[in-house]
């Protein structure tokens, strides 16, 4: 394998932490809100994610997304348990792609109940398909400069002077 | 002999009244609808054909952001679990690819014996391996099962 003992993996304790043990059917059920509720981690670990190019250095942002994660559905297992179990369950079988579009009525029941108890709307059409700006506290990574050689080929003096072209044109077919 | 000849023969003749007369007269379709209208027709159809078309398509169009919009709120979380397990197992990888040679001299791992794959990336870059290295120390048939989605799809 291409990694060596010179490459720092972080310890199997640091990366343990509880993860979200669900189904797909309920974490599509509850993505829009989720997506909204954890905006900001997200945000924070993607762009580190894309930014850094490199897993190690994104761990922290990881955890608190998890973290996030976890307590939102927490939440919402303390407040909507039987709207939300009802929503997924309607997901999960209406179709094999988990389509949302068969679930409009247990959806609204869903989104009513957010809304009255844990004040999460359900985000606009889209919204997480748009471009979101991220304010950040973490420095960007430094750019890569351009390389410079010390045996590159001299540009033409400033001052050189230049001819008038002898067939009309200096086209780069016409080698002159 | 000659009585051997007196048999009555029938000669072929015309029906009483004549033949027929021969149908040779072109006899056109019934036209339904002129040229003008034809193309009218066309014409129409094909707006109403664009019409419903365009109501399907702005339903596919509308489902598939919706379904893109969620797989993308949930993708943070997948990438950060994955991101975790995958660390894990590049270090699982490494201390066994360090267990299986340790009888080998001159052997260090990641490397052929001292040599590395990749020269002019810095020391601690993480080089992500390919997928034969990277489940180069699993059950064979965990590689194929996953060598058969990951590959072949």
């Amino acid at each position: 394998m291409v990694v060596t003992n010179n490459v720092v993996l972080p310890e199997e304790s640091e990366l343990t932490v509880e993860e979200v043990n669900l189904s797909t059917a309920t974490l599509r059920a509850g993505s829009f809100h989720l997506g909204k509720y954890c905006e900001n981690q997200n945000n924070e670990f993607m762009l580190c994610r894309f930014e850094e190019q490199d897993p190690r250095k994104c761990i922290n942002e990881g955890k608190a997304v998890t973290a996030c994660t976890l307590e939102f559905f927490r939440k919402v297992k303390k407040a909507c348990l039987a709207e939300f179990n009802q929503y997924a369950n309607c997901i999960d079988k209406s179709s094999g792609e988990y389509s949302f579009r068969y679930c409009r009525k247990t959806q609204d029941v869903y989104d009513k109940c957010m809304l009255e108890n844990l004040n999460l709307e359900r985000p606009p059409f889209g919204y997480f398909c748009e471009v979101r700006v991220h304010d950040t506290k973490r420095p960007k990574p430094p750019v890569e400069e351009k390389a410079v050689y010390p045996d590159a080929t001299p540009a033409l003096p400033e001052d050189a002077e230049k001819k008038p072209a002898r067939f009309g044109s200096r086209f780069y077919w016409m080698t002159e | 002999m000659a009585d051997a000849c007196q048999v009555i023969r029938k000669q072929d003749l015309p029906p009483p009244g004549g033949y027929k007369p021969i149908p040779f007269k072109r006899i056109p379709a019934k036209q339904y609808f002129s040229g003008y209208t034809l193309f009218a027709g066309y014409i129409g159809m094909t707006i109403g054909a664009i019409y419903l078309y365009n109501l399907t398509a702005q339903r596919i169009k509308k489902h598939e952001i919706e379904m893109r919009s969620s797989k993308m709120a949930i993708y943070p979380m997948l990438l950060a679990e994955r991101d975790r397990e995958y660390l894990k197992q590049l270090r699982r990888n490494r201390d066994a690819e360090a267990e299986l040679m340790k009888d080998v001299p001159g052997w260090e791992v990641g490397t052929y014996y001292g040599e590395p794959v990749y020269k002019l990336v810095p020391q601690d870059a993480l080089v992500e391996p390919i997928f034969h290295e990277y489940y180069a120390h699993t059950n064979p048939s965990d590689w194929f099962r996953r060598a058969y989605i990951k590959l072949r799809s």
